[in-house]
């Protein structure tokens, strides 16, 4: 028995017209309005801050930061594409739509249209942006118009390899790792213009070249969107059902406030493509201690991601000093938070710490050691890379790192036992509208661990040379808050680990 | 005390909303016995075992695990051992290296707590390196079942642990606990396989049986 595809636009169609039929009258319009309307305040109010971020009153970057910035660009915009699908359909499109006799091409057509869209429009913005801090100014006027339309073909063209590698070529992995090296590329040349001082750019580009590229680009585009449509009926379902979840992810995270829902899933899939060999945990060791550890060495991507973060502090050397020292106790934070997956498993369900027969305080302790050396390294590295780069006035700053190595654990240890976010608190009434407190408190928690690297902020704030005195308070006022943090958290006689401790 | 039970419950109510799940429902397992409840399902068995478990408040009744209130202390989780509730797996570690942490959380040596043979017995040596969410259903409850056997415990409260097994592993878990009972360990659990209750050395009791006011479990 042959079956005969079903015409997609008419199916379509006639959801759209269901779904319409059960909406109230006017309620798209409405929607369309409160949108427009959101856009115009916002745009409004932050209409100062947007120019700083898009086009300064003067251009103030120099062509080494502009690259970096065009490196850093095209890499992030095509992982992020990669995780995104970029293909992909909405829950219900993906169960009903996927296994019925209908067009594949003409199913996924309008995913790629508003993928390119959104990536033109996302590469025309940052196009824009790269403009604005590096260009010489005045610009002849073509060319200002012309360069954003560069942005967004390169952001459709960084889409369309986003699309290919979707199919599952041998090569997407080595894109996905190509595209890591132009991430750390783009933010290694941040670091290395903050260190030296690098020529700002000087004339303007040529107009007749940026109207080549722009002319070459279009064509590239034009050709590889003539395959990437032949091409779209062989996406493979069980890719495009991956980028359904995570759309369907994304949007339960954004409307329930719950940002747990999308590192659960990264998490999920990170593990899902791993392949393991069982090693014997450490004996030597606390049992828990030995498995945080073995957590740490199966993220060799994340480690090194952290050890290349070290140097990212360099960057707010000019920004005001105790934005510095906030990044850099924040920093820390992010170190030690590579091993606390295992502390967000127990404080979200209970059942392996029952079956441990472990008290809270036992586990928490144990969970506390692989952070602490984390956060202590990363914060040593941080720090003494500031003062060999002149950042910072005369002292020991490492020791002064390593003294702040529980501050970061704690903070760490705090953030993974934070638990979902607490919808259930009274919202409050502010002149901006109801604002659900829920989120913020969640956001909070952790990072106001950090309160504990006082004695370590107020130094960097004031910007004296270091004293032992003050390693020696850090080192103090450390140990007393992780034992506080400790003791006041967990009991002897109590398996779970409290939601918020 | 040689007369105190493992498990001591009387006049136990649970009722969700308006529906009465567990009426006036009594149970005593001696230390060292089996018991097996059965019945229909929605009759309250899995409400039974969560209340014995500490993992839901009775509305009303009086429940004794050796002796003691059931509680959240470390003591209580090292003595009782259930698998009422499924585990949320740890991220990054396999099979086998979750028998391991189990053992050794517990004080055992992994190989003389006999993993390797575990982990063959309940069909999941080909696993070993495998993380517990890529297995199927049936392989999750055995490996659940592998943890909750090679750790040392004086209680086991176990939910239909004959669920989603097939033939084989019915005669393979059954035997274990039968085993387990034979060492001197309790077993409560429910089930709807009389042939594996018995197989297990559980004496099977009905919810209904429990309910009446001279209902015993053993």
């Amino acid at each position: 028995m042959t079956i005969q595809p079903t015409d997609f636009g008419t199916l379509r169609r006639w959801v759209r017209r269901t779904q319409s039929d059960h909406r109230e009258r006017g309620a798209t319009a409405g929607n369309i309005y409160f949108a427009v309307l959101f856009i115009a305040v916002v745009g409004g109010m932050l209409h100062r801050q947007l120019a700083v971020i898009f086009w300064p009153v003067h251009p103030n970057a120099s062509e080494l930061a502009g690259s970096a910035l065009v490196l850093a660009g095209v890499g992030g915009l095509f992982l992020a594409l990669r995780r995104l699908g970029p293909l992909g359909l909405s829950r219900p499109a993906a169960s009903w739509f996927l296994t019925a006799p209908v067009s594949r091409r003409r199913l996924l057509v309008p995913s790629l249209r508003l993928a390119a869209a959104g990536a033109g429009l996302a590469g025309a913005l940052y196009g824009v942006a790269v403009v604005g801090h590096v260009a010489d100014r005045p610009m002849p006027a073509a060319e200002g118009a012309l360069l954003p339309v560069v942005g967004a073909l390169l952001g459709i063209v960084i889409l369309l390899a986003a699309v290919a590698a979707q199919s599952g070529p041998a090569w997407g992995g080595w894109a996905d790792n190509l595209a890591y090296l132009l991430l750390a590329a783009g933010l290694t040349g941040f670091v290395v213009d903050s260190v030296i001082d690098a020529p700002r750019a000087t004339a303007s580009w040529p107009t007749t070249a940026v109207a080549a590229t722009t002319a070459a680009l279009a064509l590239v585009v034009i050709v590889l969107l003539a395959i990437a449509v032949t091409r779209l009926a062989g996406t493979p379902n069980d890719r495009i059902l991956e980028a359904a979840k995570t759309a369907g992810t994304l949007l339960d995270s954004a409307f329930g406030v719950e940002p747990s829902f999308v590192t659960e899933m990264v998490e999920r899939r990170y593990w899902a493509n791993r392949r393991l060999r069982s090693v014997r945990l450490w004996r030597r060791l606390p049992v828990l201690t030995a498995q945080d550890l073995l957590l740490v060495r199966r993220r060799p991507r994340r480690l090194l991601w952290i050890a290349g973060a070290v140097a990212l502090p360099t960057l707010l050397a000019h920004a005001p000093a105790w934005v510095l020292a906030a990044a850099v106790l924040l920093g820390g934070m992010l170190a030690g938070g590579v091993s606390t997956g295992n502390v967000r498993t127990d404080a979200g369900n209970p059942v392996m710490l029952r079956l441990l027969g472990l008290d809270s305080r036992s586990a928490i302790t144990q969970r506390l050691w692989v952070p602490t050396l984390l956060a202590g390294l990363w914060y040593a590295a941080a720090l003494a890379l500031l003062d060999a780069l002149g950042d910072l006035p005369a002292g020991p700053w490492w020791a002064l790192g390593i003294a702040l190595a529980p501050v970061g654990s704690v903070a760490a240890i705090r953030k993974a036992r934070a638990g979902f976010v607490r919808n259930e608190l009274l919202p409050l009434d502010t002149p901006m509208g109801t604002l659900s407190p829920g989120p913020l408190v969640n956001s909070v928690v952790g990072p106001d661990a950090l309160l504990l690297g006082l004695p370590a902020l107020v130094e960097i704030a004031q910007g004296h040379p270091l004293s032992w005195t003050t390693v020696l308070v850090q080192a103090v006022v450390s140990v007393i808050g992780a034992r506080a943090y400790v003791s006041g958290t967990t009991a002897t006689d109590r398996v779970e680990l409290a939601a918020i401790p | 005390m040689v007369d105190q039970p493992a498990v001591d419950a009387s006049g136990l109510y649970v009722s969700y909303g308006s529906t009465p799940v567990l009426v006036d429902v009594a149970l005593r397992v001696p230390i060292g016995a089996g018991v097996c409840v059965t019945g229909e399902n929605g009759i309250g068995k899995s409400t039974l075992l969560r209340c014995l478990s500490s993992l839901q408040r009775p509305d009303q009744g009086k429940i004794r695990i050796f002796g003691r209130s059931p509680g959240s202390t470390p003591e209580f989780w090292r003595q009782v051992a259930t698998t009422v509730e499924p585990p949320t797996w740890y991220p990054g570690l396999t099979v086998r290296e979750h028998t391991e942490l189990v053992c050794r959380a517990h004080g055992q040596d992994p190989d003389e707590a006999g993993v390797d043979a575990a982990l063959e017995g309940f069909g999941l040596a080909g696993h070993a390196d495998a993380i517990p969410p890529s297995l199927s259903s049936g392989q999750k409850q055995r490996l659940t079942l592998a943890l909750t056997l090679l750790r040392p415990s004086s209680l086991l409260i176990l939910d239909e642990p004959e669920q989603r097994l097939d033939h084989q592993g019915r005669a393979t878990v059954a035997a274990m606990l039968s085993q387990y009972v034979a060492d001197g360990g309790t077993l409560l659990m429910a089930s709807h396989d009389d042939v594996f209750a018995e197989a297990s050395g559980a004496e099977i009791t009905t919810m209904e049986s429990l309910a009446a006011p001279a209902g015993t479990g053993s």
